[in-house]
């Protein structure tokens, strides 16, 4: 065997190494997530009440265009996606960076207690929620005893602070959450790299900017990833703060997409046509996000 | 850092941390008092504690519902981050145009909302006869895109002269994956445990679909179940949402440490 | 490399068995009532389904201190002659009953499914006309259902067919704080018999004397607004089915009703389902008016025992068939398509929900309200009730419930009721009634041609 082969070789087994290493994982994506999707992809192509079902083409896909509500919740979704997502993450960035800080004291119990809302069960942050904000909620107490409002302001029934309301929930329940992607990515930064910025004479500020963004990249991308797509499937907040209101103010497109399939009368073919049209939405920002952020340098 | 600066980032702290946790309060000073005290808003704790105890154990099977949850939730935990983190590796290590195309696919497997795919998984699960089991209640999560992305994301930082010099030495792929790789990621894995173990543990929609028997039951399915009546016991509620809460918050507290300060000499 | 192949498939085989012996569990996980999952592939029907022995009924329903102890008690009442006989209570929320109800019959996979679920009525008509395999005619049980209130068998009737045997009581009241009322000079008297108009007068005379509204409604869910209008025996929906919003004058009044009760600040709207009932308990309000079970959460403010009286609804001023009679909420038994031992399940509910007054005796402890008119008359419903200042409100409420206008739930129920509430809350916040009720038959004529 002359030397090029052998070569050959080595990169041949690399390559089928790497294919063993993910086939399972692979399998067991294809099995479960692509088998169910290939037949809710024909089903977006059927119409029908309930079990009965029957071929309409591209009808699904063309109704939701002129459904109003659907266009509302659309709306509704790139309003929180546009505005909590970059909080969200420049907050988590920061506070990562904070708690990275081995002079700090009492980081363990700072951690976890920025962690915990994530960890919190939706019912009892739900309830929470609405009645910090209910309209003798501790909110309206504080801003009225304050001066600021000279009565109480029903935060949920108003359009736009039903959203604001959302957002925040939002923030509270997943800045933590982003933040342990952060801390845990943290790790592969050289703790002496910091040491020497510090030597050198740069502030925090640069320190941040210059190094750890930089070197966070890619664990950045994997959490604007993760938001995008967990903002465009927004679900929980909007059924359990708001539900939706005031008159769809606040209604996201899963929500939207459950009352199709089991709140009203189940049209499981436009129930699946939104979902597709949720998942072109998500697959176009990935991509570009992946464009974007996704070099090996 | 001057005295100032360590000040306002004491400060800046804490209120993050009182905003995190007063809604925690609110569920523990909750869970010790009256139904009716909750709703006229009562925020001190109470002495109603036991009270609510002795109801909620009445009226739920509170030890067959966590035993279940941490059933589920750590099997699920340790096949799934054994799969993906294996697949996470290959993708990066191995990676060519052929693999990160493959991962860009594998990404579309969550873009769909899981509504729209409930139905098809439930008829397949239905047909093989994994209703109320814990294979039917794990197999859908076991294998996530999120996961195996982050550790693709985590594996990039993993140096490749490591791997060379490793073969060198004679150490198989997989060796070196175990080996070299899982203590080195040591944070990266106690961060992934974290979460996978909190996703499994708060997993709703799914069991609810296919648990139909009650010695099935999770936490959050219990949890669920107070809140449906005609009148809500609220003390109770949240006590049941207390103890629901707890385990995760007790996973997060001891794994912090590894995820944050875990790394040891070996990149080095 | 092979010694890698090797290694691998060891990984995997490790996996795979953890997945295994998670697995071997499952027989074991499955009811006491039915059969454990079978490991032959030829019966599909694993998991906890229908109870497949001939003498098990399994039933879903979902709140412990209200249905399940009333099916509790059934069993006991049935089993006195029926010794054999176990019903298995599966605690089951109702939006779960619902997802697993909607993913079974959808799937065409009905093993799942209970032998007997109750079903909330505003959800009758949908999962029935979605669903009409997934139930069972209740034409042969030998219930007699002429002894139910009209109104309310009407939710679980489908083609002239009974799919429901009513359970509990969705009449509505007006409850009121006799010691608020008292400082406006005020009595329950004032509140019975009287029309909208009367009820504004009223409730200005308590704002100003108590700074008090009158009561308190969540924002966004029409609760008031369907009550007012079945009061009239007005609905969403024609005969025919089609949607009935914009050329429906009863309507127009209830949306007009509602602004003016809203607007002179004798109704406050609150956020949530938490504080509607904590305005209630707090007495931060003067009174409610919703269906009968919300008694129930009204006596968990113990303090205010005796201080509570009750009467019947307003009526809608200017509309014909105008009374003082409505229904909110309530609740069928059904019996699904699997029940594989449909004549024990007949026989179950003939000699309990439709055929003992015993049973409804037994369960008016825990507010369950009888359709039934035999039980009506039994001594049990004329007992006073303490709290509600010694009225004996259940005969009361059995009464009301006998008056209440039948009206049209219709298929599309939730997608009209979603689409009036949002043009409500578009009415309040200052739009014109006409536009916006145009806008919700859109929305629901939308929502039904597909």
């Amino acid at each position: 065997m002359s030397k090029p082969s052998k070569k050959m070789s080595l990169d041949k087994k690399h390559n089928l190494t790497g294919w063993a290493f993910l086939t399972p994982a692979a399998l067991l994506i294809l099995v479960m997530s692509f088998v169910p999707m290939v037949k809710a992809l024909i089903l977006s192509f059927q119409t029908g009440v309930g079990a009965a079902m029957k071929p309409c083409g591209i009808a699904n896909y063309s109704r939701m265009f002129k459904d109003t509500v659907f266009m509302q919740s659309v709306k509704n979704t790139f309003f929180y996606l546009i505005i909590q997502v970059p909080i969200m993450l420049v907050l988590a960035l920061i506070l990562a960076s904070i708690l990275n800080n081995r002079n700090l004291r009492f980081k363990g119990l700072f951690r976890t207690m920025i962690f915990l809302p994530c960890a919190t069960s939706l019912v009892a942050y739900a309830t929470i929620f609405r009645s910090l904000f209910a309209n003798n909620g501790i909110i309206n107490l504080a801003l009225t005893k304050l001066g600021i409002l000279d009565a109480p302001y029903s935060f949920l029934t108003h359009p736009t602070s039903a959203k604001i309301v959302i957002i925040i929930g939002l923030l509270w329940r997943w800045t933590g959450y982003n933040m342990v992607f952060y801390l845990s990515g943290l790790q592969n930064i050289e703790y002496s790299v910091y040491e020497a910025a510090k030597i050198d004479g740069a502030s925090p500020i640069q320190t941040f900017f210059k190094i750890t963004v930089p070197l966070l990249k890619p664990t950045i991308l994997l959490t604007a990833i993760m938001s995008t797509n967990g903002t465009l499937q927004l679900f929980d907040e909007s059924v359990n703060l708001t539900d939706g209101g005031p008159a769809n103010a606040s209604i996201t497109m899963s929500h939207y997409i459950y009352n199709m399939s089991f709140k009203y009368v189940p049209n499981f073919g436009y129930a699946a046509a939104m979902s597709f049209f949720i998942l072109i939405l998500v697959a176009i920002l990935a991509f570009i996000q992946m464009k974007v952020g996704d070099k090996r340098d | 850092m001057t005295k100032g600066r360590k000040f306002a980032m004491y400060l800046f702290l804490c209120i993050m941390s009182f905003i995190s946790v007063f809604p925690l309060y609110w569920m523990v000073s909750a869970a010790t008092n009256k139904s009716v005290d909750v709703t006229r808003g009562r925020l001190i704790p109470g002495t109603y504690l036991i009270e609510n105890f002795k109801n909620l154990i009445a009226s739920q099977n509170i030890g067959r519902a966590l035993g279940n949850s941490f059933k589920y939730a750590i099997i699920l935990t340790i096949i799934s981050l054994i799969i993906c983190s294996l697949a996470g590796y290959g993708f990066e290590i191995f990676h060519d145009k052929a693999k990160d195309a493959v991962m860009s696919v594998i990404l579309l497997a969550m873009m769909v909302p899981f509504v729209a795919t409930l139905i098809p998984l439930f008829q397949m699960f239905s047909k093989v006869g994994w209703l109320n089991s814990t294979i039917g209640f794990i197999l859908p999560t076991i294998s996530t895109p999120f996961l195996i992305m982050m550790f693709r994301q985590s594996a990039r930082s993993f140096p490749h002269d490591i791997i060379e010099a490793a073969r060198i030495d004679g150490l198989s792929e997989i060796r070196i994956f175990f080996q070299m790789f899982i203590p080195t990621m040591k944070s990266t894995y106690a961060a992934a445990m974290t979460i996978t173990f909190m996703n499994a543990w708060n997993n709703y929609l799914w069991p609810k679909v296919i648990m139909t028997d009650e010695k099935s039951m999770t936490m959050p399915m219990v949890v669920a179940n107070l809140t449906q009546g005609y009148v809500t016991d609220y003390g109770m509620l949240m006590l049941a949402v207390l103890i629901c809460t707890l385990p995760t918050a007790i996973v997060f507290f001891c794994l912090q440490k590894s995820f944050a300060e875990g790394i040891t000499g070996a990149v080095k | 490399m092979k010694k890698k192949i090797v290694s691998l498939m060891l990984v995997s085989a490790m996996a795979v068995s953890m997945v295994a012996c998670g697995s071997s569990d499952s027989g074991s996980g499955s009811s006491s009532g039915s059969t454990a999952s079978s490991g032959d592939s030829a019966s599909t029907e694993s998991g906890s389904g229908a109870s497949e022995g001939g003498d098990t009924l399994t039933v879903w329903c979902w709140d412990p201190a209200f249905n399940i102890f009333s099916m509790e008690e059934a069993a006991k009442v049935y089993q006195k002659d029926h010794p054999d006989v176990t019903v298995n209570v599966v605690e089951t929320p109702w939006e779960d009953v619902q997802t697993k109800l909607t993913t079974a019959a959808t799937s065409g996979d009905l093993s799942t499914l209970p032998d007997i679920l109750l079903m909330q009525d505003n959800a009758f008509q949908k999962n029935v006309i979605s669903y009409p395999d997934a139930f069972t005619d209740l034409a042969d049980s030998g219930i007699d259902f002429s002894q139910f209130a009209e109104g309310k068998t009407a939710y679980s009737v489908v083609d002239g067919k009974n799919y429901g045997v009513p359970f509990d009581n969705g009449a509505v009241i007006g409850c009121y704080r006799t010691d608020i009322l008292e400082q406006a000079g005020l009595t329950i008297d004032d509140f019975t018999d009287i029309t909208w108009d009367q009820y504004i007068e009223n409730g200005k005379k308590v704002l100003e004397a108590t700074g008090k509204p009158l009561i308190s409604m969540q924002a966004g869910e029409c609760d008031l607004i369907m009550m007012m209008l079945q009061s009239a025996g007005s609905s969403l929906f024609n005969e025919d089915g089609t949607a009935n919003i914009v050329n429906n004058d009863a309507l127009k009044v209830v949306a007009e009703t509602y602004k003016e009760l809203k607007d002179a600040g004798v109704l406050i709207e609150v956020n949530s389902w938490d504080e509607y009932v904590g305005s209630i308990t707090n007495g931060d309000v003067a009174g409610t008016i919703n269906g009968c079970w919300i008694m129930a959460s009204i006596q968990t403010a113990e303090d205010q025992s005796g201080n509570w009286g009750i009467t019947n609804m307003p009526s809608l001023v200017g509309v014909d068939d105008a009374t003082n009679y409505s229904n909110n909420g309530g609740s069928s038994w059904a019996v699904t398509a699997n029940c594989q031992n449909k004549e024990l399940a007949f026989d179950f509910l003939a000699s309990t929900f439709a055929g003992s007054t015993e049973l409804y005796d037994n369960i008016l402890s825990c507010g369950a309200i009888a359709t039934w008119a035999p039980a009506g008359d039994s001594t049990a419903y004329a007992e006073p009730n303490e709290f509600f200042g010694g009225d004996a409100v259940s005969a009361k409420i059995v009464d009301y419930a006998t008056k209440v206008p039948s009206n049209i739930t219709g298929v599309y129920y939730y997608e009209a009721r979603d689409a009036v509430a949002t043009a409500i809350t578009n009415v309040i916040a200052g739009s014109d009634i006409e536009t916006e009720l145009q806008t919700a038959e859109d929305t629901v004529n939308f929502n039904m041609g597909q």
